[in-house]
């Protein structure tokens, strides 16, 4: 086995070259470490690493770095997400610090949300918030990279202790303009990202597609590449991510599967509920397996957004438990 | 000429075709505007300051005005000649006041002019002459004055009554009239010449020229010039059942029309001109036409048939054709087809000459036949001091020409008796915009020309009674809104413009551009008024249009009103909606009851924000401004300009805790005379 | 050129409230242009207050002055007299705040209310439509991106976009901002300079927008010699 970059358990796993799961945290809205300890505890033995969101959907929330030394404390490993909507240069280098100086060894590195998008439904959000965006996502790799490797500041100051980090990112396969996306990808990877966790995939043909540019550039043997399976809880929100959110469209036969499991409980709410979820259950683990099966594919990125008590369930029905372990 | 380009209107060069076309260059589009004001008096004095025969013109005019009116290229002309009829027959109380106040400045200069002839030429001469302050006699042979208006145009065209209107405009400046005056007999011409500084022989062309042919002794045959005057003076000249009018021209038309209301029951006009040669106007023959006169084109005379000295008919050859190359009078003849008429009475009317008797035995030179010699730039004849002008000069024309040239021949005369030379007097040709563009003239809404209708042919050939009815005061209001008040557009004062192309984008002809900065060509502009309400920079002016101007016009306003009734209503209307000037005026004792004020503006789309918050600075509660309806507008787009424009100064009115409603824009097709009163009451009851 | 937008009327009476004499200041350039406050606009803006000052019963002379360009010493020196003769207690300009600022830093202790936002440098897009088009940012790299700027036209002013959130080719904050980075690739595609693209662009300096401080441009070529302006004085 190679040298590893960062020695992280998600690292590890995919040294290995077993299939690689991850799944999502989100922290509360409050100061309240239980909340996470709570769900820690629901996730612990499901998934490889556990990213820690960062103000997602330009809301805030407990930072993800915090979030993530409770995890650890709690013997998970976390996936500490870093947005450059929300941090220059200086802070984010000096948070990465930080956080590697607590024992996280993983980092995703995103864009994130616009804040206009923390008003939405009860939520006012902080809309007239100042973004940074000092640096994009790709630079911020490579600034991660520069840290990590060539023992450098972005600006070009010494690092005697090399912060020890496998580097992520997002990528949205069928974002628009699509025939940007395999490029945008490489930039990423030239960047020096070492595992991507791609936005949600329902539309597993479309996905195949990008997948076999992907391959045919040598990228899936540059980086891992985990598909992002969204748990899909209800009819609406799969109707809701189809409509709104950028990237992802959702196949006719997966609306209208929801769909009659929603009628099939009638006017009884509950059973409406109920059926969608053991629905949502069933597309996720299908979902799984077919993007298990697309070359180039070297792991899962589950986000079951509120609701990660579904996650060992759907884990254990894929037949990816249990996951392996290292001394 | 049809010069044309980008320059702007305030060029005084860039004339509209209808003025340039006009001899005595009428503005019409000055008429036309204030037509549209409701102010008929103002109209009267500008056609009366530069023509003297102006009710005379209003029945009788050849228009070249209308001939060249632009909207030619939209769809028809502005009935322009039938607008100044309705200006002087509806102002007759002020004009017979405005005489009363007339000054006579005749004589105040001391110097004595005799005019020979009382016609429009001459007339004409002694208006000018007249004011000039020189003293001048007409001597006319005849017992009225007018010439060929009095005694050779019909009564149902012009009656004499219309005649007069002006010559006692003209008698009112103290221009002495001699009438039953025979120069050369009563006084031969040297003594006039020598009684006064200055002669002008005026005369129009009295002798009908005539035929040689067999049988012209016959009784029965009949020339033209005394048959028209006979009639004229109230005569019925005998004729039989059927008459023979022989020529083309308008006298004929004339002869024919006379004819046939004389009691002749088979009237036929016969001429040597094809169909579309006759120089007779093309209404004229239509009229003609309408009142069951046969026209029979191509055929010259040969033979007057006669019987025991008595007309019985009358024979032709085809003419082939009238005019040779050149242009010249030229008549060739297929002797071989021929045709022959029935006749009781033929009519010879085929041109008039001058009768140059008046100056026999005296030093004028006859240049040959009944011409004397004349220098047509300066008027003058071989005689020193003595000047010509008229028919009797320059040959047939028609009456506005003559008054032209009576114009000319009073500054010739007036130069000569102040300087003591002869001076060249410019021509009435005059520099004017071409055509109006296609790409333009499609864009302009398009609009019937407002016709009359004429007394019913059967009817009319009863009398000698006028058969065009005069434009009621509506339809004289719809027409004068045609009028595209050409190159009196928009000005751009080229330091303030910021070239921000915000004309360009609002123009709704596509006529404004950028040349360094906004121009509006004055031959495209069509004075809407659009882009100078927009403009950002205050930079462009209209012709006639205060442009942010609104404020001190309501403030004058409401002065004249008496003062302001407190939280008044203030009402812009389109003026185009009103079918009386009555609706564009504001009674002060209504003002004061109601607390409406009206201001009438030509497209409310000209108002400016500014001018729709003016009143409010003046003590408005609310503003309401009455639109003109979907196609009764007279300008694309100009409603949905007014729209945005009162919705932004609702915003302004808003903000500042007035509100929005206080201002509001109504829609209507009008007639204001209803319309505006329900609009305005509704507004001012919501007032409070 | 610079886009502006007037501010609420009512805002501008709040500023000038107790003021007796108040002059309200046109700008003959690009705020004349964006029909926020040319010659027009000032008599706009001057007949409101009048409106709402007599309403309230206050006597408050509102007159008005436009001129050709607030930023330039030649131009408002006229203005600045006149406030000074006149004995205005308080300007209202509907300049840019450039002319804002101008005006303050020239016209002694009389304030200088801003009566516009300015918003952006931006194109006329049509009558009265106006896009923002570039960031002043003080660095162009749209040699870099097909002519289409990100710093101006990306929500995220991202130098290696798009991000995932674009859409049938709009931003994700909204469906009425076209993403620009969308145009950029489509522009490069255009060009066929795609593979420009493939490079990373690295991570900015942002110091010569405004982050490095205020910032003033001398053309030393263009400028006049210290003695010369002496001596054009005396």
């Amino acid at each position: 086995m190679a040298e590893l970059l960062s020695g992280s358990n998600l690292e590890r796993v995919l040294a290995a070259g077993k299939f690689a799961v991850t799944a999502e945290l989100g922290p509360p809205m409050d100061c309240n470490g239980e909340v996470v300890r709570e769900k820690a505890k629901i996730l612990k033995g499901n998934a490889d690493a556990f990213n820690i969101t960062d103000n997602q959907t330009a809301v805030v929330r407990m930072s993800s770095i915090a979030s993530a030394f409770i995890i650890l404390q709690e013997g998970l490993e976390p996936v500490m997400q870093m947005t450059t909507r929300d941090r220059n240069r200086l802070a984010i280098q000096a948070d990465i610090l930080g956080a590697c100086a607590l024992g996280c060894k993983n980092c995703l590195c995103i864009a994130g949300d616009h804040q206009s998008f923390g008003g939405a439904g009860r939520l006012k959000g902080h809309p007239g918030a100042k973004n940074v965006y000092d640096i994009d996502t790709i630079q911020l790799i490579s600034a991660l990279k520069g840290m990590r490797d060539d023992g450098v500041q972005q600006g070009g100051d010494p690092i005697d202790k090399r912060p020890p980090l496998f580097i992520g990112c997002a990528w949205t396969p069928m974002g628009d303009p699509i025939e940007i996306r395999p490029t945008r990808l490489k930039k990423k990877v030239d960047a020096g990202a070492d595992f991507i966790q791609t936005q949600g995939v329902y539309d597993v043909e479309a996905f195949k597609e990008q997948m076999k540019i992907v391959v045919d550039m040598g990228l899936h043997e540059r980086t891992a590449i985990l598909a992002g399976i969204i748990v899909p809880r209800n009819f609406g929100m799969l109707k809701y991510m189809n409509n709104f959110v950028s990237g992802v469209s959702v196949p006719k036969e997966l609306m209208d599967r929801m769909k009659a499991a929603m009628k099939a409980g009638g006017d009884d709410k509950k059973q409406k509920r109920i059926n969608q979820e053991e629905e949502a259950g069933k597309i996720t683990v299908e979902l799984i397996q077919q993007c298990r099966e697309i070359p180039g594919i070297k792991g899962v990125h589950l986000q079951a957004i509120e609701w990660e008590k579904k996650i060992p369930e759907i884990v254990e029905k894929a037949g990816l438990l249990p996951r392996p372990t290292f001394d | 000429m049809g010069e044309s380009g980008s320059k702007q209107s305030l060029d005084e060069n860039l004339k509209a075709p209808c003025v340039a076309a006009c001899p005595v260059h009428t503005d019409n589009r000055r008429l036309t505007e204030y037509v549209a004001h409701g102010r008929y008096e103002d109209a009267l004095e500008l056609t009366l300051s530069v023509n003297p025969f102006s009710s005379v013109c209003g029945r009788i005019c050849s228009h070249a005005c209308e001939q060249e009116c632009r909207r030619n290229n939209v769809e028809k002309p502005l009935s322009l000649r039938m607008l100044k009829r309705f200006i002087v027959d509806n102002t007759r109380d002020y004009r017979l006041a405005r005489r009363g106040k007339i000054k006579k400045t005749a004589g105040t200069k001391g110097k004595k002019v005799a005019v020979v002839g009382a016609g429009p030429s001459g007339m004409t001469a002694a208006h000018d002459l007249a004011k000039d302050g020189f003293s001048v006699t007409v001597f006319e042979r005849a017992e009225k004055p007018g010439g060929m208006l009095s005694y050779a145009i019909p009564k149902y065209r012009l009656p004499y009554d219309i005649v007069r209107e002006d010559v006692d405009d003209i008698l009112a400046l103290g221009v002495e009239l001699k009438t039953g005056f025979d120069v050369g007999k009563d006084v031969t011409f040297d003594q006039l010449k020598k009684d006064h500084d200055a002669v002008l022989i005026a005369g129009g062309l009295f002798d009908s020229r005539t035929l040689a042919l067999p049988g012209m002794d016959a009784d029965g045959v009949i020339l033209a010039m005394p048959f028209l005057r006979e009639a004229a003076e109230g005569g019925t000249p005998v004729l039989g059942k059927k008459v023979v009018v022989i020529g083309g021209g308008n006298v004929a038309v004339d002869v024919a029309r006379t004819a046939k209301r004389l009691g002749a029951e088979e009237v036929t006009m016969i001429c040597l001109e094809g169909e579309d040669e006759m120089p007779a106007w093309d209404w004229e023959i239509q009229e003609t036409v309408e009142e069951g006169i046969r026209i029979s084109n191509s055929w010259g005379p040969t033979e007057v048939r006669t019987d025991g000295g008595r007309v019985t008919g009358i024979d032709f050859k085809e003419c082939t054709c009238v005019f040779d190359d050149t242009g010249r009078f030229n008549p060739q003849y297929d002797e071989s087809n021929t045709c022959s008429f029935d006749a009781d009475n033929v009519i010879v009317s085929i041109g008039q000459q001058a009768d140059i008797s008046c100056v026999e035995g005296s030093k004028v030179k006859i240049a040959g036949g009944t011409r004397f010699e004349y220098d047509r730039a300066t008027l003058a004849t071989s005689e020193p001091g003595v000047f010509a002008s008229g028919e009797i000069a320059v040959g047939p024309g028609a009456a506005i020409e003559a008054v032209a040239e009576g114009r000319r021949a009073a500054q010739a005369i007036a130069h000569w008796l102040d300087k003591g030379d002869v001076a060249s007097i410019p021509g009435t040709d005059m520099p004017h915009v071409g055509e109006l563009p296609e790409r333009v003239a499609e864009k302009v809404i398009k609009r019937d020309r407002t016709e009359v209708e004429f007394a019913d042919p059967v009817e009319r050939l009863t009398n000698f009674e006028v058969i065009e009815p005069c434009f009621t005061e509506k339809e004289a209001r719809q027409e004068a809104a045609r009028c595209m008040s050409c190159t009196l557009g928009a000005v751009v004062d080229e330091e303030k413009c910021a070239v921000c192309l915000t004309c360009v984008r609002v123009c709704p002809f596509d006529v404004a551009k950028i040349e360094k900065k906004a121009v509006m060509p004055a031959d495209e502009c069509q004075a809407c008024g659009l882009c100078a309400a927009e403009c950002p920079a205050v930079a462009i002016k209209l012709e006639r249009w205060g442009v942010h101007e609104m404020k001190n016009r309501i403030a004058g306003k409401l002065e004249r009103l008496g003062g302001k009734p407190d939280k008044f209503l203030l009402g812009f209307g389109c003026l185009f909606q009103a079918e009386t000037r009555d609706a564009l005026q504001n009674d002060p004792a209504a003002v004061k009851s109601d607390g409406i004020v009206r201001i009438s503006v030509p497209c409310t789309a000209r108002l400016t924000v500014s001018d729709l918050l003016a009143p409010f600075e003046l003590g408005a509660g609310g503003v309401t401004v009455i639109a003109c309806e979907g196609d009764s507008c007279q300008y694309p787009i100009a409603l949905d300009r007014i729209e945005r424009r009162v919705k932004e100064a609702g915003g302004f009115l808003e903000a500042i805790g007035v509100g929005a409603d206080k201002i509001q824009l109504m829609k209507t097709n009008g007639p204001a005379e209803t319309e505006w009163p329900k609009i305005l009451s509704e507004a001012r009851e919501k007032l409070g | 050129m610079i886009i502006a937008d007037q501010k609420p009327v009512a805002e501008i009476k709040g500023f000038i409230e107790g003021k007796k004499k108040v002059l309200i200041a046109g700008c003959g350039t690009c705020v004349t242009v964006c029909l926020a406050g040319g010659e027009t606009e000032v008599k706009n803006v001057a007949s409101a207050l009048r409106i709402a000052f007599k309403n309230d019963g206050k006597d408050v002379e509102i007159l008005e002055d436009t001129v050709e360009r607030q930023c330039d010493d030649e131009f408002v020196e006229p203005l600045l007299a006149r406030v000074k003769n006149e004995g205005f207690d308080a300007v209202v300009t509907l300049a840019c705040g450039v002319g804002c600022n101008f005006l303050s830093t020239r016209i002694g202790p009389v304030q200088v209310f801003p009566g516009v936002n300015t918003s952006f440098l931006g194109s006329n897009e049509a009558q009265g439509d106006y896009l923002e088009l570039c960031a002043g940012c003080g660095e162009c790299i749209l040699h870099l991106t097909g002519g289409i700027c990100p710093m101006a036209r990306c929500s995220k002013q991202i130098m290696n976009g798009p991000c995932g959130g674009t859409s049938d080719g709009k931003c994700e904050i909204s469906q009425d901002i076209d993403c620009g980075w969308y145009l950029i690739v489509k522009r490069m595609q255009e060009l066929d300079i795609l593979g420009q693209y493939d490079e990373i662009q690295a991570a900015r300096d942002w110091s010569k927008g405004t982050h490095g401080g205020p910032r003033r441009l001398t053309k030393e070529t263009a400028a006049m010699a210290a003695e010369d302006d002496a001596a054009k004085e005396s």
